[in-house]
């Protein structure tokens, strides 16, 4: 029977080749514009690291001025200082720790004839590749033993290392960077988490960066430091060391907590923390320290952004209207046959059958939409892309999820919209339409 | 006008003209709303940054060998870049306007940690600062080359001396602007600057944040690694000066690398990129959007036509002319319309008052509602205007016919 | 009132070339009541068609009312039509979304009449066909036989020379389709020039004057055949 309502499904649809076909772009231009936004927003607020992001969490120190208050009261700075970052790295209290931040280095490539040329450098602890699940194709991540002897060692980017060593394994050779040799230790493979979660003070969307060297190293030779730098009080003097001991918070500080006993012991922990440093002269605010998930984190950072959000409701009511507009002439195109349903409930229709078979012929007009929709999503996407460049190079793919949803949402669409006329359809009497004619 | 019989009569069929006017209703909140979101953004992008943007590029050095010297090198590269023929001025500074990162400290019109400072966004430049932005300095003076103090990343010394713009001293001194001149202000708390001169107009780094005039000079070198250079040159010779700039600074000093060349114009369309990408696809989606609506217009009204083909007939038998039934349907459709319009206003005001909270976006100009209401109207008959005239050309012998 | 000289109708269908009229000539008086008969395909639609302005013909001469109305303009046609033409159709072609009184008034409108004069016309001629009390009325609720009395009350309604019936009992049971009869003769002999066309003898029998077409022609023309309607009432 299924078959047989589809035959007529088609046969309905090709008999009206201009409605059909208004219909079907109707649904695919509400399909296309809407899964373009969509698709921008799935990604923004997509879950960079869905099989840990439970288990991750990035440490918020309420260090800050107490004279500054905001409308909502205290908020913790976003990031923490060197003191508690340290403090917080020789505790060990977590499962594992990272302390990090982004700092910009000049690689000299040892060919000859070629150019030095910068590259975007994340500071931090052998515990980060580990814990963000980074693969590595030669090599691994550095000890322990590195952090704490000022082991100058590296590890590359793919295309880092296809760049400076044409893609061989080059564990055991070194990089002059910034006028220093450091040996590499591993290769990891891509790394391309959407949103950048680890760092998001930096721009939720930008690239990862390209290669990684112990924090201790670029504290050591005192590397500049690409990021936000927070400050509410003055370093006491001039120099690194004021600098370093002030209440300027610039580091990201994520820890591992398996499960939610080792979460409230690293809380009380941290407010433990806290209270002593309010004895030495610190931490002058209310005890306010914060531990957010990845996602919370993400929440809370908005890294969707509003235009975003402006869009996919405004996207929502574009696809409204296109419904309104397919209700309307599905309508039509339902009532404009009504010689031929009253001829079928004459010849015995049911109503069930006869709404079977105009649901069906609903769905196919969606699916034709969606598939023309998901082509139109293509292209729009590509013209966020052109749009946009490379601010928006991570956010315009095409996964299954959203080419499932795409023709789910139109199929989906065309059944709400064919419910109405198909009901009226349904309710044209046996036989009413044949007196006349 | 007969307006009563075709209102009872659409009253006979309300489905499709309350699809209609529904469909014209939300076309309508969106366009509205959308011009409203793009007229902001224009605005926002038509703001002045204060400086010559057009003949005005910047570059940054990067040093990475041991024995390299920053200071030497910025005093080497500034006189050379200075002397070259096309060139108008050229300074160092830490940010330029549009660029989205740099430096902002709070200053206070009294010392004191529990004073809440005021924002400010800081440009270190020397005395060529105001010459090379282009900038407008309506009182005091500009810098002298005593004035200039070199800074290193980690210092906490401020110069004794600060040119702000006149939007900073109306913050710091609402009561009397013009007297801000000469007077002290406090930086990091503590520190004293005494303001020697008054710019007229000039934006901070960040241009969406709320205090984007607010700007202060300080007559100061950095010596912070990477150094930024901005290149003020006669007009027109810009594009021809920067890769020979770039050249020639990569070329005079092999211990570092040369980076991040932009012209402003360049950082202007970075800088605002999403907003100007923003009006695109809202333009864009108005396009659609009336095409949509308008294609459902059309469609339904032809389905109508040749739903009462056999009633156009008889009504051209009973003596209608061709004008009277073009003249039906366009009235049907204006009924229709106006009331998918009326509604439109009341969902247009709705979907703001949901933006507004939402989005903290602005109200709508008033005049836009009518505005849109008249151009809808528009389109509704534009759209209409084909299956209206072929309604008008069913030929009224249809009327005797059985079948 | 009513006059055709050697009217042609010619459609052309591509190559091929249909002759619905040939040289057709009537002539029809004032207050004649004319009934026209013909097998299927004889020209009688055609005919009316041409009588009632609904159709340019190809060839020939019309005068309607002392007016020569060949080659009028549409919008001419449409003025005369409305003014001069009453027509009542076999399937009544009342306007299904408009109750009684708006189908009355559609001919009215175009008539350009005032609000005033338009409502005392439109209760008159439904008080002359008995269904004044449903003006209100969708013809969905009214019988075949009341349905057809109101499409002759809009017939009547802008007071034409003459009124144009195409079988205008067609779709209607013998009773209705007496009373409607009734009406029509009335409205006869009140002065109104009628053309009936129709298939059934009976019927025909009831007018003054009977014309069958053939083929295009009047093959037949009978001048005064008996009023019949005193002997079947």
């Amino acid at each position: 029977m299924f078959s047989y309502y589809l035959k007529l499904g088609w046969l309905s649809i090709r008999r009206n080749p201009l409605l059909s076909t208004l219909m079907v772009a109707a649904i695919a231009v509400g399909i296309g514009s809407c899964m373009t936004i969509i698709t921008v927003n799935y990604i923004m607020s997509s879950n960079p690291i869905p099989q840990k992001s439970d288990q991750l969490f990035y440490v918020q120190l309420d260090s800050w001025d107490p004279n500054n208050e905001d409308d909502d009261g205290f908020e913790p700075p976003e990031q923490v200082t060197y003191l508690d970052a340290m403090a917080l790295m020789k505790a060990d209290k977590a499962y594992r720790q990272i302390a990090s931040n982004r700092s910009g280095l000049v690689l000299e490539p040892q060919g000859e004839g070629e150019r030095p040329f910068a590259v975007d450098t994340r500071n931090t602890w052998a515990d980060f590749f580990p814990m963000f699940d980074l693969r590595f194709i030669y090599g691994s991540g550095w000890d322990d033993s590195a952090d704490r002897n000022l082991e100058r060692v590296v590890v590359l980017s793919k295309e880092i290392n296809e760049r400076v060593f044409g893609g061989e394994d080059s564990v055991g050779r070194s990089v002059r960077l910034n006028g220093m040799d450091f040996q590499v230790v591993g290769v990891i493979d891509e790394f391309l988490p959407v949103p950048k979660f680890y760092d998001v003070t930096n721009g939720a969307f930008n690239e990862p960066e390209e290669i990684f060297i112990p924090f201790n190293i670029s504290v050591e030779y005192e590397f500049p430091r690409n990021g936000n730098t927070n400050c509410w009080k003055t370093p006491d003097g001039d120099g690194f060391e004021a600098f370093l001991n002030s209440e300027c918070a610039w580091i990201q500080f994520w820890a591992e907590l398996r499960n939610e006993t080792e979460k409230q012991d690293y809380m009380t922990f941290l407010n433990a923390y806290a209270e002593q440093q309010k004895e030495l002269g610190r931490f002058p605010r209310p005890l306010n320290n914060q531990l957010s998930n990845v996602m919370e984190w993400m929440e809370k950072q908005e890294v969707v952004d509003d235009d975003a959000q402006v869009m996919l409701g405004l996207s929502l009511l574009f696809l409204l209207v296109c419904l309104l507009n397919t209700i309307g002439l599905l309508l039509a195109k339902f009532l404009g046959k009504s010689g031929d349903i009253s001829l079928r409930r004459a010849l015995g229709a049911s109503r069930s059958s006869l709404f079977i078979q105009h649901m069906i012929e609903s769905g196919l007009i969606g699916l034709g939409g969606g598939v023309l929709g998901l082509g139109l999503t293509w292209l729009g996407l590509r013209g966020i892309e052109m749009l946009f460049g490379d601010f928006v190079k991570n956010l315009v793919g095409l996964d299954w999820v959203m080419v499932l949803t795409a023709i789910g949402l139109a199929i989906l669409s065309a059944l709400l919209a064919g419910l109405y006329p198909t009901w009226r359809a349904c309710r044209i009497a046996p036989a009413s339409q044949l007196k006349i004619q | 006008m007969e307006i009563g019989p075709i209102w009872r009569a659409m009253m006979r069929n309300k489905t499709g003209a309350i699809l209609i006017a529904l469909q014209i209703a939300v076309t309508m909140a969106i366009m509205v709303n959308a011009i409203s979101i793009m007229q902001e953004r224009g605005r926002v992008m038509s703001r002045s940054s204060g400086i010559d943007e057009h003949n005005i590029f910047v570059i940054t050095s990067v040093g990475f060998a041991e024995d390299f010297n920053e200071r030497i090198t910025i005093e080497e590269d500034l006189a050379m870049l200075r002397v070259m023929p096309g060139v108008v001025n050229a300074i160092q500074s830490n940010s330029v306007p549009l660029s989205g990162g740099g430096w902002s400290m709070g200053l206070q019109t009294e010392p004191g940690a529990e004073i809440e400072g005021t924002g400010v966004a800081i440009y270190f430049v020397d005395e060529h600062g105001i010459d090379t932005f282009g900038l407008n300095l309506v009182a005091g003076e500009n810098f002298d080359a005593t004035d200039i103090t070199w800074r290193e990343r980690s210092d906490t010394d401020w110069p004794d001396k600060t040119i702000i713009t006149r939007a900073m001293a109306e913050t710091l001194y609402p009561d009397d602007p013009d007297g801000a001149l000469g007077k002290t202000v406090y930086i990091s708390d503590t520190e004293p600057l005494t303001i020697t001169g008054i710019i007229e107009q000039m934006q901070a780094p960040w241009n969406s944040w709320d205090g984007v005039e607010r700007v202060m000079l300080a007559p100061t070198h950095t010596l912070f690694g990477a150094t930024r250079y901005i290149i003020r040159t006669e007009p027109g010779m810009r594009d021809s000066l920067m890769p020979q700039v770039e050249e020639l600074l990569a070329e005079r000093n092999k211990n570092r690398i040369v980076r991040s060349m932009r012209s402003m114009d360049e950082i202007r369309e970075r800088s605002y990129r999403g907003d100007s990408s923003m009006i695109t696809i809202l333009t864009f989606t108005i396009v659609l959007l009336i095409a949509v609506t308008s294609l459902g217009i059309v469609g339904l009204a032809s389905f109508s036509v040749n739903r009462r083909t056999k009633q156009i007939g008889t009504r051209r038998a009973l003596g209608a002319s061709k004008v009277a039934i073009l003249r039906y349907f366009m009235t049907e459709n204006f009924i229709i319309s106006f009331l998918g319009v009326l509604l439109g206003a009341g969902l247009t005001i709705g979907l703001n008052i949901l933006m507004i909270e939402a989005f903290s976006l602005t109200r709508i100009a008033w005049y836009l509602v009518p505005v849109a209401m008249l151009m809808l109207l528009m389109v509704g008959q534009v759209a209409v205007f084909g299956p209206a005239r072929r309604a008008s050309s069913v030929p009224p012998a249809v009327a005797t016919r059985t079948v | 009132m009513l006059s055709m000289q050697n009217i042609s109708m010619v459609y052309r269908a591509g190559m091929v070339e249909t002759h619905a009229l040939r040289e057709f000539s009537l002539e029809v008086a004032e207050g004649d009541f004319v009934s026209v008969t013909g097998p299927s395909g004889s020209g009688k639609t055609t005919f009316l068609n041409i009588a009632g302005l609904l159709e340019q013909f190809t060839d020939g001469r019309y005068e309607l009312d002392g007016r020569d109305v060949s080659g009028l303009s549409d919008t001419e046609s449409s003025a005369v039509r409305n003014e001069k033409i009453g027509f009542v159709f076999q399937s009544f072609n009342l306007i299904p979304d408009l109750n009684l009184f708006d189908n009355v008034d559609v001919p009215l409108r175009y008539r350009g009449f005032n609000a005033a004069e338009r409502k005392r016309r439109i209760e008159k001629v439904l008080e002359t066909v008995g269904l004044a009390s449903r003006m209100k009325h969708l013809p969905s609720q009214l019988s075949g036989g009341q349905q057809q009395r109101v499409a002759i009350a809009r017939a009547l309604a802008g007071e034409p020379r003459f009124l144009l019936a195409d079988e205008p009992t067609g779709n209607l049971d013998s009773h209705m389709a007496m009373s409607v009869m009734e009406l029509i003769s009335e409205i006869n002999s009140n002065g109104t020039t009628i053309i009936m066309v129709t298939h059934d003898p009976v019927l025909a029998e009831m007018a003054s004057r009977n014309v069958h077409i053939l083929d295009g022609r009047v093959s037949d023309d009978h001048p005064d055949i008996q009023i019949a309607q005193a002997a079947t009432a």
